[in-house]
């Protein structure tokens, strides 16, 4: 299961569960409606892949053109360790 | 154990489900859950996004033996592809040049201690090999 919310009050982005390849276009269709910074909170969220990072990525990406970002919290450990090791500690800020 | 899976992203969650029966049946500590469902779901992607149009299910048999596991992926009728012999990740490029992609396999190589990479008949065997008495990730 994975969940994704667009709070546009808060400029928040909420993940739950197993954010796997089968879920990209249900996340790309959230992540491309964003056009400032916004955070993303992954305190409900279970398990990453590379599909996942690549969603992340490539919004990084279309936001650092204009300026803003993508920040990212409430990580956990397993998921964290995944994030340094692809050196994406280096280009999102993560709390 | 042994499962056939269709060809078809659609198919993680049975791979989930498989990785994670076998992780109780042989009572292994569920911290391991993340990285074995890792490893799984990128070479099983993997197989199928570069070999879209091939009617054949992929392969995955599970197994333990003494301190490890062992886990060994089957994709028959395809061209060969030794994952062992991909360039290493560079995960110190600047946002702008990073490509979209290509971080299944460096996972892969990080989470497993040994990968081994057989081609004959036009199958391809992927050999992941896990030691259980490291720290797991």
């Amino acid at each position: 299961m994975f969940d994704i919310k667009l709070m546009t009050d808060k400029n928040e982005i909420l993940l739950e569960g197993r954010f796997d390849a089968s879920q990209t276009d249900k996340a790309k269709e959230i992540f491309n409606q964003v056009n400032s910074t916004y955070s993303v909170d992954f305190a409900k969220l279970d398990y990453i892949s590379s599909a996942g990072l690549s969603v992340l990525l490539m919004t990084q990406k279309r936001l650092t053109e204009a300026g803003n970002q993508l920040k990212l919290c409430n990580m956990s450990k397993h998921i964290k360790e995944i994030f340094n090791y692809a050196g994406f500690d280096m280009i999102f800020e993560i709390d | 154990m042994e499962k056939k899976f269709k060809r078809d992203v659609n198919s993680l969650q049975e791979v989930f489900t498989f990785i994670e029966s076998f992780i109780e049946a042989i009572k292994l500590d569920k911290s391991f859950t993340f990285s074995l469902n890792l490893v799984a779901e990128e070479l099983f992607i993997n197989m199928v996004k570069y070999n879209s149009e091939n009617p054949n299910n992929i392969s995955i048999s599970l197994k333990k033996a003494n301190n490890d596991l062992i886990l060994k992926f089957m994709d028959y009728d395809v061209e060969p592809f030794d994952i062992t012999q991909t360039e290493d990740y560079d995960p110190k490029k600047p946002l702008q040049e990073r490509q979209i992609g290509g971080l299944g396999i460096p996972f892969i190589k990080k989470m497993v201690d040994k990968i081994l990479y057989e081609y004959e008949n036009r199958c391809s065997t992927i050999t992941l090999i896990k030691h259980l008495r490291k720290a797991n990730v």
